[in-house]
């Protein structure tokens, strides 16, 4: 993991093109104001008439604006958000728990045992990063539904902790490596059990890779799409915020006023994470963009 | 016994659901997609590699072969070519510099579907740019409606919401070129460009691999975009793989041919993802020798 490591070396002496201070400020301001457009219209209008938006879309004069969109997005019968909150965050913490709790022993298993058959493990695991989830989802279906949980939460929440243990396992074992096996050696000459071990000895010590995988989890279990909506269906009831704003959006796509406040909603808890972890979040997602 | 237990009943649970939810499902998919299945017929029969013949006949799923492979090749170039130049131009511990990177990644934090949404309310023909343009008496652009600019206007959404993670893992690349070597070429009276082509850029060459397939794969998977910004169209031009995959599966009840092209997709993924592994193993070893 080495490369991945968010820049913190104060390299100031090292810029290849010194594009002389202030024509790459510029540069870089006008990039970031094109960056950033697409949010300000995200947030302004949301608080704007349907006729503002279009007529005066960059506009912002406080006359225009009203909390009357943003609080019927907020109460919209067709998608409650508090109730796509809850339960997208009872997956989120679900999903975390567990994942943690299945690949955090099989990985200090693999870590710390050196037969082969244990480094064919981890080679099968890793090997499931390999496997994009938009087509595994589809016979999936047909898997959940042999054992009956098609359509449950159980089944939800199992597939997206599968889907997080390749690269958990990757990291996890990888990380364990690097803690010297004396320390649990000791433990063990005490009397502790392996279980205990691990769950006492090792894991506090692997706070940063747990940190990582918490983050790369939250964001893609809070942004996936495809597996809620085909495995929760609109059957069942059960929006997380993703499936619910394309129901709610996706019949009214031309009416902003539904539009912006529902998109507002459903990523600003994100967002607000986002800005008060920036560089966890950034150093998480983008372990998690190498997995592949 | 005991110790084996202990042993069997840390690496279970983990196994048995990665077997179940992941190794099964490929089994499954690769033999659906020997068969005719529909998806609720008792007895698919088995007609051997008929639905991979027919895929190379399908016009549908050879124009979303293109229009993927469109997507994923200019897409990659534009990421890298965006990652690589502007981890040059935020390179340095400035908090200005550090305040431009948050800003470049930002959108990598909102998930696709919304990235879409979002990006169709302000491109689409009724969308806030065309409704400003035509409140000042200006033609609309069809930037969702043209078949040409829907796919650009995708590819350009993708690279706006994707290549911040490019940006970061370029500045990682960048830290581990070797201070002594630039100030050598620097003594030695190199130009800027010189140290660039000469020393940056052969010390990146694993990074800029990396970061090559990794957007390849990535690109490759393209779907929750699709969905929410132009849903295929116009008339099916901006149907990626991933689209047609899912929709000949769930909505024409074509099952077999539908898994005959996860199949190819997944063969053709973890082939370019296997690369990236052994390029990545490489370039660890040549950061720490």
């Amino acid at each position: 993991m080495s490369a991945l490591r968010m820049p913190r070396v104060a390299s100031v002496q090292f810029k290849p093109f010194k594009a002389k201070g202030w024509g790459r400020i510029a540069f870089l301001v006008v990039t970031s104001v094109l960056m950033l457009v697409p949010m300000y219209l995200l947030i302004i209008s949301a608080f704007k008439s349907q006729q503002d938006i279009l007529q005066h879309p960059f506009s912002l004069s406080p006359d225009q604006l009203t909390m009357e969109y943003l609080r019927k997005a907020a109460t919209n019968p067709d998608f409650n958000i508090l109730k796509g909150y809850a339960v997208t965050i009872l997956f989120v913490v679900s999903v975390n728990v567990l994942s943690v709790a299945l690949a955090g022993p099989v990985s200090y298993v693999i870590a710390r045992r050196s037969e082969r058959r244990y480094r064919m493990l981890l080679l099968l695991f890793v090997a499931g990063t390999f496997i994009p989830s938009q087509v595994l989802v589809i016979p999936v279906v047909y898997t959940l539904k042999f054992l009956g949980l098609m359509g449950t939460i159980p089944g939800f929440v199992l597939f997206e902790t599968t889907l997080t243990l390749p690269f958990s396992i990757f990291l996890y074992a990888g990380y364990i490596m690097t803690i010297p096996a004396s320390l649990d050696e000791a433990a063990a000459v005490d009397g502790a059990g392996k279980h205990r071990v691990f769950w006492s000895i090792v894991f506090p010590l692997m706070k940063p890779a747990v940190v990582t995988m918490v983050i790369l989890n939250t964001f893609s279990v809070w942004n996936d799409f495809v597996n809620p909506q085909i495995i929760l269906g609109p059957g069942s009831g059960l929006y997380t915020v993703t499936t619910g704003v394309y129901a709610a959006v996706s019949q009214y796509s031309t009416d902003y006023t539904v539009v912006f406040p529902t998109l507002l909603l459903a990523v600003a808890p994100l967002l607000v994470v986002f800005v008060l972890l920036q560089r966890h979040v950034i150093s998480g997602l983008t372990a998690g963009a190498t997995k592949g | 016994m005991r110790a084996r237990l202990t042993t069997l009943s840390m690496v279970g649970p983990a196994l048995v659901l990665f077997v179940v939810m992941l190794v099964v499902p490929v089994c499954l998919s690769l033999y659906l997609s020997l068969t005719d299945w529909d998806g609720y017929s008792a007895n698919p029969a088995f007609v051997g590699l008929k639905n991979y013949v027919s895929l190379t006949h399908s016009a549908e799923a050879i124009r979303a072969g293109w229009v993927t492979l469109l997507i994923a090749a200019v897409g990659t170039v534009l990421l890298s070519v965006f990652g690589l130049g502007f981890a040059l131009l935020v390179n340095g511990a400035s908090r200005l510099n550090a305040f431009f990177r948050i800003v470049l990644f930002y959108p990598h934090v909102l998930s696709a579907l919304v990235v879409g949404f979002l990006w169709s309310a302000v491109l689409g023909t009724s969308g806030v740019v065309n409704g400003w343009l035509t409140s000042k008496g200006a033609e609309v652009l069809p930037f969702l409606s043209d078949p040409k600019w829907a796919l650009a206007s995708l590819i350009a959404v993708l690279v706006w919401a994707g290549f911040g993670v490019n940006v970061v893992l370029y500045l990682a690349g960048l830290q581990t070129v070797s201070k002594d070597l630039l100030e050598a070429a620097h003594i030695d009276g190199a130009s800027k460009r010189q140290t660039f082509f000469n020393v940056t850029l052969p010390a990146l060459a694993p990074v800029v691999t990396v970061n090559l397939v990794l957007s390849l794969v990535t690109l490759l998977k393209t779907y929750d975009l699709v969905v929410s910004l132009t849903g295929g169209g116009p008339a099916g031009s901006t149907q990626t793989a991933a689209y047609l995959i899912l929709w000949d599966s769930f909505h024409n009840n074509a099952l077999g041919f539908g898994s005959a092209q996860s199949v190819v997709l997944m063969l053709i993924t973890a082939g370019l993802a296997l690369t990236v592994a052994r390029l990545r193993a490489r370039a660890d070893r040549g950061v720490q020798g």
